[in-house]
């Protein structure tokens, strides 16, 4: 009865919350204009106090907000737009913009071009454009400068010669202290140095990307000089390893954006613009990114929309975001106000952003970012060359710049389908009917019952499952360009396999990866097993005390969300800071470099996901386990079994039936589990770690959209895995998928 | 009981337990030692993980912060995490339960089918199904609802509830069925007097399975749900992650927060865990 | 009371045909047993009488009424099963009072009949156990009492002593013939031990290959097989057979000629298979003797005992009076048979001749 009226509570709570909000206090008859936004903090504030005013300045619009996660963001936005529960208006930076205005996602603001020219530079604004028109209003502007710690650095350098010596005479490895601490592994802190040696990301008149010119090969050089020569920089740095030594005063310097100044805690420290490179003369400019108010093509409420935009770029709006939101704000005239314009932060910033470079918006940036980082890691851990390496990164930026395989027609591969599946039906039917034949006495109740049973979980995974997964399928013979799917019949399947790009031993390769994935399943497998099932096993025992402590302690690393824990393995595994290499240190072992040999990088996602997915399988064989009659061990004993004879005899084959489907699932989960690798070695290094769904993830979402390409990935992958488990089975002679 | 006494004796296993406890608890303490760090970063050298001057400031920011409407946000998510897990735990096990048992106990066709197709959605990778499955739940107008999320939870939780449930029943005789047909028990009596109380521990993992498939996501939620009122935990606690930088100390402590209810349901559920369901109900 | 019936019942599974058109009444308050070697199709035939398989053909009727279409629960039956099958998540008290829940049965009645069914199968002391908790016996007991709480028409027992021991199921042996007495309902009770079969029926069935192959009361199946299976089947040890061709009192076959007094003149030059038990061939002397073979095994029971024989015309097992200390394994022996005991079948289709 308890249980009943729980349901029904329970059930009322998932109705009720999912009606909408009918209670509004006082009905507002405004058209609502819906913004979404990734801003958190201080920015949020500004934003939402914005929008209040923005509500109480005028009588037609009401706008709302909703602040998404950023990492669920941008595929929010490309899977909702188009289907019209989209924002009316949202901030984005110019990143993705090209791409959405290809797809015609965007509305173009062109008729406020005009007079924008005069109150924003000009650099945000071109950030802002794609094929001859304007899509978004800036709102803020993010690039790199200098932070340096006063205490330790009286006169920041103008040159880079100054801030090589600055950063020498700063570093003292013994102590900890380092010169000049930046996440130089990421592109976007590297591209003012690219920049500083005359080198651009697009060479024109092209304007394709070209990774390798002599000016990258140079401003590479130089970084590789401070962190490997001069040892001046600390290696592999995150964005909280920077933070976390600049407060402590162990880095003297820091290139990093204003979002930076939020972190610092307890340092007096002054913000420069880049310096000049020696080299060239040439200022080190920073990557712009501009923050700017879009406004959605399928948005019924345009001109609320572009009426809000522009109350937010104001000279009013923009003030209050530079207050509140510490923005370094896009709108000159916001700058008059001496609060702002005297402000040291904002205004060594905006001086930052007007020599700054904007980031391209064109789809080929998208391209760019994997393969630079992956010739920065390389290049700093030492393992390649400046020049090798941006000629593989180069390469490897080609390779995702995919030409449109030419477009073929769908009836021949429609007419091969129809064909193959009405011959897969006549075999079934004949085999059904054999059986059918030989079972004349299977009841109809049964089958009905079995109908009735079935068909609730059988309907939802049709609709949920199984509808998606054939479309899935289906643009897996599509290729996208310019927002369009055109067919391209199995041209990328045989891009993939025939692996165009790369020889079959590159680990870019998807032979390669298809191998270190198999790797990656069989070793986590076995490791989950093992451990899970021995753990169980202790565990089982009714007399042990504290078993139920031990039981939850040991499902901790399974309850705690695994994008924190994994990023926690991976600081633990840091080469100079991490408590592994703490742990191997005070054992008077040299530490490891974890992430710069295939092995050890492996070896690091392999520890990460063993722990991370033993207490799963525990759990299982726990449960599994409890089917074992405790009688067949009380015979054995009388018949002298030793515990191993009787975990071999008695316990692993009972056992199966209920492991075996945990298991096979699980080899499953892990073939497709991407988020450690991604989380934990990256790929690295230069992609061998990276496994097969990876790829399908990179294609999908960071190189320009591809979704057939993907598809065709995840199809390989689905294939591959399916095949793999009709082979095993038959090996095996094993029919875990019938136990009549 | 006497084999009992033939196993390692119980100091043998608890020396064996409690390194391994350690081990899978260091980590655990840098989340908790981040999440007890005041001011953002820490992620500092050395082997002890926990902070000199711990601070709760972060559980309290954390705790105490409030929407634009000048609700607990965090109360607010948490039931709503509570709910979706919860019905979501209903719903799957309910209809992984059905389907498992006509699965193990009818012959039909299309049965080998079913359990291969089950098996076959785990192989394409879910990063391909959330802009399809967005436009399904649109047309279905299952969008922007708790209902919708839940939904599409429990059916991904089907496959693993269905075929873990169907090795266990395999394994539960089928004379205690006949038994109770002959004692006068219908189909219905039978699955949920007979079957279901031995199966306790599959239910118990298979619940727990479904509880967590609904507890630790996020980017589902993110895309499905259009309000803040509606979003769960982890949405909420990726809220933390930015462009630019991360509230580590936040972040830490909302995870630590979101794992202690996971830890309840387990400590309840583990005592079906319980051995030996079946001994002595039938011999031979 | 009620009685049972089996009309052309045939039963396969896949393409093996188990039960082959059986007809059998089994008659309202008597104790039948079916009884036959393992895979004689008895317990398929009993779980056709629960309800728990249907019938390809053929017609089961309870109490004259045809039930082919009706599930177990409709029927009236109780059954005992061959592992017990105990609810192991419930008590005994529980197992015992499941089939009443789910009738419905009021609270009060369920308590007194489990009491009483407890009473009788000295089950009290138990009934708060688990049947993990309890010895095959006591289980056994319970599953008994499980079937006998309803109070059904007919009861059905599939081997249901067969898991326990020699000591035991000698004692459980007479329990149930004294239960039988006490409730005079319609038992059918499946066996594969000729001895239970002997001991307990009012009326045997024995079944080899899915088919019937004699029926009727224990006695009169001892003493009058129906064909050689029966024959052989029933008695301990099993009947001795020769197989030869008659004429003049004498049955000759290769390498022997033994008298067998006087048959009717129609067997005359005719091929018989003549059983004899071993209890109507005893050792004999050289002179008495018919017979003469090595001995190959000797059973010293006490005060008789078994020889086994290797003769010309094959094995055959002889009864000795006395603790036969004079007789040892190699040796030769010699046997007579008494005439009057014997059993004639027709050579070729082994069915008993009048």
């Amino acid at each position: 009865m308890r249980a009943a009226a729980l349901l029904a509570l329970l059930a009322s709570l998932v109705a009720g919350s999912s009606a909408p909000v009918a209670a509004e206090p006082l009905a507002d008859t405004r058209a609502r204009v819906l913004v979404w936004h990734a801003y958190r903090a201080a920015e949020e504030q500004a934003l939402l106090e914005l929008i209040a005013r923005f509500n109480a300045s005028q009588s037609t619009y009401r706008a709302e907000a909703l602040a998404l996660p950023y990492d669920a963001y941008a595929s929010k936005l490309t899977a909702a737009i188009p289907t019209g529960h989209g924002p009316d208006l949202f901030v984005f930076s110019q990143e993705r913009m090209a791409v959405w205005a290809r797809d015609e996602l965007l509305a173009p603001l062109d008729e406020d071009a005009i007079e924008s020219g005069r109150e924003f530079p000009q650099a945000a604004l071109a950030a802002l454009r794609s094929g001859g028109h304007l899509y978004g209003l800036p709102l803020s502007m993010k690039c790199d400068a200098l932070y340096y710690n006063r205490a330790l650095i009286q006169t920041p350098p103008t040159t880079s010669d100054e801030l090589e010596a600055l950063a020498i005479r700063n570093t003292d490895r013994a102590a900890g202290r380092y010169g000049l601490a930046y996440e130089a592994n990421d592109f976007f802190h590297h591209a003012a140095w690219l920049h500083g040696y005359g080198g651009q990301i697009f060479a024109e008149p092209t304007h394709r990307p070209q990774l390798d010119s002599s000016q990258a090969i140079a401003a590479l050089a130089f970084v590789r000089h401070l962190a490997l020569e001069d040892r001046a920089l600390p290696e592999e740095p995150s964005g909280t390893l920077v933070a976390q030594l600049f407060n402590a005063g162990k880095a003297a310097m820091v290139i990093n954006g204003p979002w930076f100044a939020g972190e610092v805690q307890g340092v007096s420290y002054g913000i420069a613009p880049l310096p000049i490179v020696s080299a060239t003369g040439l200022p080190a400019a920073p990557l712009l990114t501009v923050e700017a108010a879009l406004v959605s093509s399928r948005s019924p409420v345009q001109a609320g929309a572009k009426a809000l935009a522009r109350f937010l770029v104001s000279t009013e709006g923009a003030a209050l975001r530079a207050r509140v939101g510490r923005q370094v704000v896009a709108t000159r005239s916001a700058y008059t106000f001496p609060d702002i314009g005297n402000d040291p932060l904002l205004t060594a910033f905006r001086a930052a952003s007007e020599k700054a470079v904007p980031m391209d918006n064109s789809p080929a940036m998208l391209s760019v970012w994997e393969p630079e980082k992956r010739a920065l890691v390389s290049v700093l851990s030492g393992a390649n060359s400046p020049t090798a390496a941006l000629a593989q990164a180069q390469r490897r930026m080609l390779a995702m710049t995919r030409i449109s395989p030419p477009v073929q027609s769908p009836w021949p591969y429609a007419a091969i389908a129809a064909m193959i599946s009405i011959a897969w039906l006549a075999w079934r039917r004949r085999l059904s009917l054999k059986r059918v034949t030989a079972r004349v006495s299977t009841r109809r109740g049964e089958l009905m019952r079995a109908i009735l049973y079935c068909a609730p979980a059988a309907s939802s995974i049709l609709v949920l499952v199984l509808v998606p997964f054939a479309i899935g399928i289906g643009l897996s013979f599509f290729h996208r360009a310019d927002g369009h799917y055109t067919f391209v019949g199995l041209a990328n399947f045989i891009d993939i396999l025939a692996s165009r790009d790369y020889r079959v031993s590159e680990p870019m390769s998807f032979w390669f990866t298809l191998a270190v994935t198999l790797l990656w399943t069989v070793v986590n497998v076995a490791f989950h097993v093992s451990i899970g099932l021995g753990l169980a096993l202790l565990l089982k025992n009714p007399l042990l005390r504290f078993k139920g402590v031990y039981r939850v302690l040991l499902v901790i690393p399974w309850a705690i969300p695994n994008y924190i824990t994994a990023l926690v393995w991976k600081g633990m595994f840091h080469r100079q800071f991490g408590a592994i290499s703490a742990l191997l240190s005070a054992l008077h072992i040299q530490p490891v470099s974890w992430f710069t040999g295939f092995s050890t990088a492996f070896a690091a996602n392999v520890m990460t996901n063993t722990w991370l997915g033993f207490p799963f399988m525990m759990v299982v064989a726990l449960g599994a386990l409890q089917s074992i009659p405790q009688d067949l061990y009380e015979a054995a004993d009388v018949d002298g079994a030793s515990a191993w004879a009787q975990f071999r005899h008695i316990t692993l084959p009972l056992l199966k039936p209920a492991l075996l489907p945990a298991i096979i699932l699980g080899a499953v989960w892990t073939f497709n589990m991407f988020n450690i690798v991604y989380l934990v070695s990256g790929g690295e290094p230069g992609g061998s770690t990276d496994i097969l769904v990876s790829e399908a993830y990179r294609w999908a979402f960071q190189r320009n959209e591809q979704f057939g390409f993907a598809a065709a990935y995840s199809t390989l992958i689905f294939l591959f895995l399916l095949g793999w488990s009709a082979i095993s089975r038959r090996i095996a002679r094993e029919q875990p998928l019938e136990n009549a | 009981m006497s084999r009992v006494k033939q196993r390692p004796g119980a100091l043998a296993v608890h020396l064996l337990l409690i390194p391994v406890c350690a081990l899978t608890l260091y980590p655990v303490l840098w989340v908790i030692g981040l999440a007890l760090t005041p001011h953002s970063a820490h992620l500092s050298a050395g082997l002890w993980p926990l902070p000199a001057h711990a601070s709760l400031i972060h559980v309290r920011e954390l705790l105490s912060s409030r929407n634009s409407s000048g609700e607990l946000i965090f109360i607010r998510q948490l039931i709503n995490s509570l709910v979706v897990a919860t019905a979501t735990t209903a719903v799957g096990v309910t209809l992984s339960v059905t389907a498992a048992f006509a699965l193990s106990r009818f012959s039909f066709p299309g049965r080998q089918l079913g359990m291969s197709t089950l098996l076959a959605t785990q192989m394409f990778p879910a990063t391909m199904m959330s802009v399809p499955l967005y436009a399904i739940l649109n047309r279905l107008h299952l969008l922007d609802s708790l209902a919708g999320l839940t939904i599409v939870y429990a059916t991904t939780a089907i496959p693993f509830c269905v075929w873990m449930l169907k090795g266990y029943f395999d394994t539960i005789p089928r004379e205690l069925e006949e038994a109770a047909l002959v004692d006068g028990a219908t189909q219905g009596q039978i699955f949920l007097r007979v079957v279901l109380p031995l199966a306790r521990p599959a239910l118990a993992v298979t619940a727990l399975f479904s509880f967590m498939t609904a507890w630790n996501e996020f980017v589902l939620a993110a895309t499905f749900i259009d309000d803040q009122t509606r979003f769960t935990l982890p949405v909420a606690l990726q809220r933390l992650v930015g462009e630019y930088q991360t509230e580590w100390g936040q972040f830490a402590a909302g995870a630590l927060l979101v794992s202690a209810p996971v830890m309840l349901v387990f400590f309840a559920l583990q005592k079906h865990l319980v051995g030996g369901l079946t001994a002595g109900g039938v011999k031979g | 009371m009620t009685d049972v019936a089996l009309r052309g019942v045939h039963k396969s599974f896949g393409e093996n045909p188990i039960v082959r058109g059986i007809d059998l009444d089994v008659r309202a308050g008597e104790f039948t047993v079916l009884v036959g070697p393992s895979g004689c199709g008895k317990t398929t035939l009993l779980r056709l009488i629960a309800g728990l398989e249907q019938p390809d053909a053929g017609d089961i009727l309870i109490g004259g009424k045809r039930v082919n279409d009706a599930p177990p629960r409709e029927r009236g039956v109780g059954m005992v099963f061959q592992s017990y099958a105990l609810y192991p998540h419930m008590t005994v008290r529980e197992n015992l009072a499941f089939a009443l829940n789910l009738r419905g049965t009021s609270r009060v009645e369920i308590e007194q009949r489990v009491r009483e069914v407890a009473e009788m199968l000295e089950l009290m002391p138990l009934l708060d156990r688990k049947p993990k908790q309890l010895s095959g016996g006591q289980r056994q007991r319970v599953a008994i009492g499980r079937a006998i709480v309803r109070r059904p028409d007919v009861f059905l027992l599939d081997e249901p002593l067969s898991n326990l021991d020699a000591a035991l199921r000698v004692q459980m042996r007479g329990e149930l013939a004294r239960l039988h007495q006490r409730l005079k309902s319609t038992i059918v009770y499946v066996t594969h031990d000729q001895v239970e079969a002997m001991t307990l029926a009012t009326r045997l069935a024995v079944f080899d290959q899915g088919k019937l192959q004699q029926h009727g009361a224990p006695l009169e199946l001892y003493r009058r097989p129906a064909n050689r299976f029966v024959a052989a089947f029933l008695g301990s040890p099993a009947m001795n057979f020769l197989r030869g061709r008659y004429s003049n009192g004498h049955l000759a076959g290769d390498g022997f000629n033994v008298p067998i007094g006087a048959l009717s003149a129609t067997f005359d030059g005719r091929d018989l298979l003549v059983g004899i038990r071993p209890q109507a061939m005893t050792l004999a002397g050289p002179d008495a003797a018919v017979l003469r073979g090595e001995i190959e095994a000797i059973e010293r029971l006490g005060n008789e005992g078994f020889a086994y024989l290797k003769t010309p015309a094959g094995p055959l097992v002889a009864r000795f009076d006395g603790g036969g200390a004079e007789l040892a394994v190699g040796a030769n022996a010699g046997v007579q048979l008494a005439p009057e005991s014997l059993h004639l079948f027709d050579a070729v289709s082994e069915e008993a001749l009048a």
